[in-house]
């Protein structure tokens, strides 16, 4: 892909056969695109070793999550067309997931195309539309690479924006890898946090109407688990190249932890060395953030209890004799009902996850019978 | 080998906490170079002119200084391309000082800021708001004088009260204290008054989409999502401050607010200005 834009336009019009160094070129390009994987493969030379093995003797993200920032400006600047820009940047991608392997970060969340992406241009997003569905037509191609790695691929977002032979592709590459578990890559495609977070909303409402959850049991922990990413930890570390320093809605409720950093750097270009530096800031971090959050988990689990014991004495308010109970009782009921809660709340998860299967499963057979 | 890298893995470490350290006992502005972190290092390094900074010291200006002032704040405010309509003050460190926070206040509604969130991770500010209000009003007439406290009217929006969109007056500028509550849990609040809803037949899931969360989250139908947040301190995080509005937001670090400069202030509302919003476009 990376050498049709050099061939001039006029050459096809000629008559007679195509000059060999055109073919070579032709060639070239071809082996090339089929030779873009994933994850690219490759060690890491002697003084990046060196370097990987004195950070990894501090603490380590165990979840990075990159914005992908800069393939636009990357091209003007190298004077090319933007797709060349996207295919660079998803070069680069897979030489970073490379890294992050080496680096032994075993999860990386991805910003690949935000819902307000949809007001490009029709061609430029068409683009990326081919772009992805090329690049996971590839990856069912690669299974036993994916296989071998462990590497599981989860896509995050409003896949039903999407065109419906692109959420096919999708929804076999994620069924394909679901059991894989050495290495995960979520990547976010037709996805805003906004609409990640008023989507959990929604199926918390759904689970009220189903009955299988009352609206008291909805708690930060519960959302938590309702949004796309429930099946990942939060990312310890958030990344931002090309020097803008805004989050444009990405795991805004993910990431009010974790370390945040901004580097001037466009992605094309990012180094070994661009994340060792965010690496590093990461550790810097660490125990003041790691204390905020254990503050955090605290203040919600106080405010969990507060709220089971307000139901406990509404409940025994509406049910009881008008007799008080001793101290014992109360303590019993509330306990009874933090475990019924808990039941109650595992059974709605299950509901949710099977409901989100069924919806890729689905998908595959029809892209089967197609 | 394991001890070798752990070994180097502390000095470098060290390093890096020296480094910190140096910078901030002489306040180079860093914040402007992007570079790799060893171009830093070695950037600090050649500094030694550093050490001949003199701590200033803070004196009371004459009446008619203060008047001056006070138009030039007003004027450095007018000739920025944008400035926020909203701006949020995040107070990353342990110990807060109410005066230099107040003076941070009082210069954002000088330059014509409409809008002020002041937010720290541990609820102090919202447990001492009453203090931090008092504070305010002291730097107020302290840099604006009296005059100037009458043309920048301030209004202190607690938990609660909802804004009344009455006839704003000429500069006059809103400030509200935050805290983590106003984030996450404000959110499963909002939840939890749609699951109600839905519980008693009144709304549908169906019906809960982006724009029916963002009304329920929105202080009143005026106030604006934060432009800018102005992060002090040296923890790189958004600490649990409003998830929900800060989708395009831009973040600035600062070293500190003790001490704080209106210079300082300054500098970084000129970064903002030149931020250029694509929008996803």
């Amino acid at each position: 892909m990376a050498e049709w834009s050099k061939i001039p336009p006029n050459v096809f019009s000629e008559k007679g056969s195509v000059p060999l160094s055109l073919q070579v070129e032709v060639l070239k390009g071809v082996s090339e695109f089929f030779n873009m994987s994933w994850i690219r493969e490759g060690e890491l030379n002697l003084i990046e070793k060196l370097s990987a093995n004195i950070l990894k003797a501090g603490p380590m993200p165990k979840h990075v999550a990159f914005i992908m920032d800069g393939n636009r400006r990357y091209a003007r600047k190298r004077h090319v067309e933007r797709q060349e820009g996207h295919t660079q940047g998803f070069d680069k991608l897979a030489e970073t997931l490379r890294w992050c392997l080496n680096l032994s970060i075993h999860e990386v969340t991805v910003y690949a195309f935000s819902i307000e992406n949809f007001k490009r241009s029709k061609d430029e997003v068409d683009g990326l539309m081919e772009l992805a569905k090329q690049k996971f037509i590839r990856l069912l191609q690669e299974q036993e690479n994916l296989e071998k790695h462990g590497v599981c691929i989860r896509v995050l977002g409003d896949l039903t924006l999407l065109p419906l032979d692109l959420q096919q592709h999708i929804a076999r590459a994620v069924v394909a890898t679901r059991t894989h578990n050495k290495c995960f890559l979520n990547v976010c495609f037709a996805y805003t946090s906004r609409h990640e977070i008023a989507n959990a909303v929604r199926e918390m409402a759904w689970g009220v109407e189903q009955g299988l959850i009352k609206s008291s049991d909805v708690s930060e922990a519960l959302l938590g688990h309702c949004l796309y990413s429930s099946n990942s930890p939060n990312p310890d570390l958030l990344i931002r190249t090309s020097g803008e320093v805004r989050l444009s809605d990405f795991l805004l409720w993910q990431t009010s932890h974790s370390c945040l950093v901004f580097q001037s750097v466009l992605w094309p270009e990012y180094s070994f060395w661009n994340l060792c530096d965010a690496i590093l800031q990461y550790q810097l971090n660490h125990r003041p953030l790691q204390k905020a959050r254990d503050q955090h988990r605290e203040e919600q689990a106080l405010q969990q209890h507060e709220a089971d014991r307000a139901c406990v004495a509404d409940l025994l308010q509406h049910h009881g004799n008008g007799k008080p109970l001793d101290a014992q009782r109360r303590q019993e009921a509330l306990l009874n009902y933090t475990a019924s809660r808990e039941e109650r709340v595992q059974d709605f998860l299950g509901a949710l996850q099977h409901k989100r299967d069924s919806f890729l499963t689905d998908l595959t057979s029809q892209a089967a019978l197609a | 080998m394991v001890h070798v890298y752990e070994f180097m893995w502390r000095v470098l470490h060290v390093l890096l906490h020296i480094h910190r350290t140096f910078i901030t006992l002489f306040r180079i502005r860093l914040r402007n170079w992007n570079g790799q972190l060893w171009s830093r290092a070695l950037a600090a390094l050649l500094v030694p002119i550093a050490l001949s900074f003199p701590k200033q010291k803070k004196l009371v200006p004459a009446p008619g200084k203060r008047v001056g002032r006070r138009y030039r704040w007003g004027a450095d405010g007018k000739s920025l391309e944008k400035l926020p309509d909203h701006i949020g003050l995040l107070i990353a460190e342990e110990e807060p000082r109410y005066t230099d926070i107040a003076n941070l206040v009082v210069w954002c509604m000088a330059v014509g800021i409409s809008y002020i969130s002041v937010y720290d991770n541990h609820g102090v500010f919202r447990r001492n708001n009453s203090r931090l209000m008092e504070e305010i009003l002291k730097q107020q007439q302290e840099l604006l004088g009296l005059e100037g406290s009458k043309q920048h009217s301030v209004e202190f929006l607690s938990n609660g009260t909802d804004k009344q969109d009455h006839q704003v007056l000429s500069c006059q500028s809103v400030v509200k204290v935050l805290s983590p509550d106003d984030g996450k849990l404000r959110i499963v609040q909002a939840a939890q008054e749609l699951c109600r809803a839905v519980e008693q037949m009144e709304k549908t899931a169906k019906d809960i989409n982006v724009t029916v969360l963002d009304s329920l989250l929105r202080e009143s139908k005026t106030t604006p999502d934060p432009d800018l947040v102005l992060k002090f301190g040296p923890v790189e995080s958004t600490l649990g401050f409003l998830p929900w509005h800060i989708r395009l937001t831009e973040f600035i670090s600062l070293p500190s607010h003790v001490d704080v400069s209106y210079e300082d202030l300054f500098s970084a509302l000129q970064h903002y200005a030149s931020c250029e919003q694509r929008l996803g476009k």
